[in-house]
């Protein structure tokens, strides 16, 4: 009586995992939501966060002037809907400022390490956000290259930045992770 | 060295800009309205942002932002109006044979679309978390709340239900 | 120790040079040469025993003309990751081979970057003909394409598919657009595109209209992600 066809189930499901664009204005509408979120409860915040917001970008942007995506670092660039705000395009060799992040909630320190900065994990702690520290951040200026890195939680954890490339083969048997810096 | 303001607020939005489109995709087919599913996007982020500190593991992050927006799919798919339209005439596109080009697959989009709406949400969201998002059924029973058999026989009916739902188009 | 013979053909003599290098220099190890890396105070990071097998290696790669740097920072990699030295050693060694063969593929003119993001390429598997390729697009650099080419590998793209897509894309697009589509590729893949299909799609989208088409076996017009 039911006649299975698995192969129509397969199709629609290819067909529905497919890519899906978002609209990258959803950001904006975002991150002002949470900004005004904020206003009941702490107004010196909220001023801060506003004008974080709408201050022109002080270092490199991203060729398509939007928040950088899947690499794991950007140079990050804030534009407000309707805002353009753009920073200068740096010089082509000239290090650009790149911005690391990852979730790590538990932790009580987060150090970036990497080829650019001799695998030291005293030279570049990670910031924690304001907000129960579940967000830490760190902002290196990058010269053009390649660079593997990952993040060390507590002195002893190794994290892989779960959305940038990973290094294929992990010699040290600790996962690494790559950013490709361009010059032009 | 030009140093970044930011503090958590500049970081987030990074998460944001990444984490879009992976689920955006779940609420626009779980929703069948773009507009719904990027209000429902939207909601979660803020919620996501206003407690951070309850995500337990860093590398669930992701699993975690999707439960925060399975509810909120749950809750804005109550509002959004069904569009149900008959549709499709085009035998070659049920029957399995490949898509020729962008005018079949817009057909194809559509009719997935009316099917997908047909079904039950818990089948839909069931369906579409396993087989769209490629969710295990453990990640599914914890965002869903509900059991793991329950689960997959949602997803078995899901499955049956599409098929049915096809064979009635073929014969209008 | 003694040298094995070397090939005499110019495409790996500098390659087999780089390697014989190292053969010869572990003979060696007891001339007292000044080099700057020997003597590189980040060394002191390593144990002793990690130490002498990884300067022996940066010393022949410099006595090669191979970059140190990158020996010094893949050194240092495994010395904060808590790796015995043997493997440090083993990891210092294999690149310092990958370099070699980064520019005997590349040429002489390779800049220190090139060289590392070839010798990665070569390591994720692309293979020396298309380095050279690579050399001959109309680029100032090709740092990017290489570490591109190389990212896109260890996404799962087959590297033949990578190749391909990078060698159209490269002639014609700046670093910023080769690292955009590389992005692109991995958001679809991570949305659930087949590699393969993904690298043909993206690439299909940053290259001009009327261009020399992307052939990578895909079946890929179809692929193209981006319909709400």
């Amino acid at each position: 009586m039911f006649e299975d066809r698995p192969d129509l189930v397969d199709r629609i499901v290819s067909h529905l995992r497919r890519p899906v664009q978002i609209d990258a204005a959803l950001d904006g509408r975002v991150m002002q939501e949470i900004a005004q979120v904020d206003t009941g409860r702490r107004p010196g915040a909220a001023v801060a966060a506003w004008r974080w917001l709408i201050r022109p970008r002080p270092f490199a942007v991203s060729p398509l002037g939007a928040l950088a995506m899947a690499a794991g670092l950007a140079a990050v660039v804030w534009a407000l809907p309707g805002r353009g705000a753009r920073a200068v395009p740096p010089a082509a060799d000239a290090p650009r400022e790149f911005q690391f992040v990852v979730v790590a909630p538990r932790a009580t320190r987060v150090a970036l390490v990497g080829d650019f900065n001799d695998w030291d994990a005293t030279r570049t702690p990670m910031r924690a956000s304001q907000r129960g520290g579940s967000v830490w951040t760190a902002v290196l200026p990058l010269a053009p290259g390649r660079y593997r890195y990952g993040f060390l939680v507590d002195g002893s954890r190794w994290l892989a930045d779960p959305a940038a490339p990973h290094v294929r083969d992990d010699e040290f048997g600790a996962p690494s992770s790559v950013v490709t810096v361009g010059g032009s | 060295m030009r140093r970044v303001l930011a503090g958590d607020t500049g970081a987030y939005a990074m998460l944001v800009a990444r984490y879009r489109d992976r689920l955006g995709r779940y609420a626009v087919h779980m929703l069948g309205d773009r507009q719904d599913a990027e209000e429902a996007l939207q909601d979660a982020f803020v919620r996501a942002h206003r407690s951070l500190a309850r995500c337990d593991d860093p590398e669930r992050f992701g699993a975690w932002l999707y439960g925060i927006l399975v509810n909120r799919c749950r809750t804005t798919g109550g509002r959004a109006a069904r569009r149900a339209r008959l549709f499709v005439r085009d035998d070659a596109a049920l029957s399995g044979t490949p898509l020729p080009g962008p005018a079949e697959r817009a057909e194809w989009d559509d009719t997935v679309r009316w099917a997908l709406g047909r079904l039950a949400p818990e089948y839909r969201e069931a369906f579409l978390l396993k087989h769209v998002e490629d969710l295990e059924y453990e990640e599914m029973a914890q965002l869903t709340g509900a059991g793991i058999s329950a689960l997959k026989m949602r997803v078995k009916r899901a499955r049956e239900q599409l098929q049915i739902i096809f064979r009635e188009a073929e014969r209008v | 120790m003694k040298t094995s013979p070397l090939p005499r053909s110019p495409k790996s003599l500098v390659a087999a040079g780089a390697l014989a290098a190292v053969l010869v220099a572990t003979a060696a190890a007891q001339d007292s040469q000044d080099s700057q890396h020997s003597k590189d105070p980040r060394l002191a990071r390593l144990d002793p025993a990690a130490r002498s097998l990884v300067v022996v290696v940066i010393d022949s790669a410099r006595t090669a003309g191979l970059p140190t740097e990158p020996l010094v920072q893949r050194a240092l990699e495994g010395a904060t990751k808590g790796a015995p030295g043997t493997l440090i050693g083993n990891a210092v060694r294999r690149l310092a081979a990958d370099l070699g063969r980064a520019r005997a593929a590349l040429g002489a003119g390779a800049t220190p970057p090139e060289l590392e993001a070839g010798a990665a390429a070569l390591r994720a598997g692309a293979g020396p003909a298309v380095l050279a390729q690579l050399r001959r697009s109309p680029r100032q650099t090709i740092t990017v394409p290489l570490a591109v080419l190389t990212d896109l590998v260890a996404s799962g793209v087959p590297v033949d598919s990578a190749a391909a897509a990078v060698l159209a894309l490269a002639a014609s697009s700046g670093d910023a657009d080769l690292i955009d589509f590389r992005r692109a590729v991995e958001r679809d893949i991570a949305l659930g595109a087949a590699p393969t299909a993904a690298t043909a799609g993206a690439a299909a989208g940053f290259l001009a209209a009327g261009a020399d088409a992307v052939h990578v076996n895909a079946g890929a017009r179809d692929a193209r992600p981006g319909r709400p």
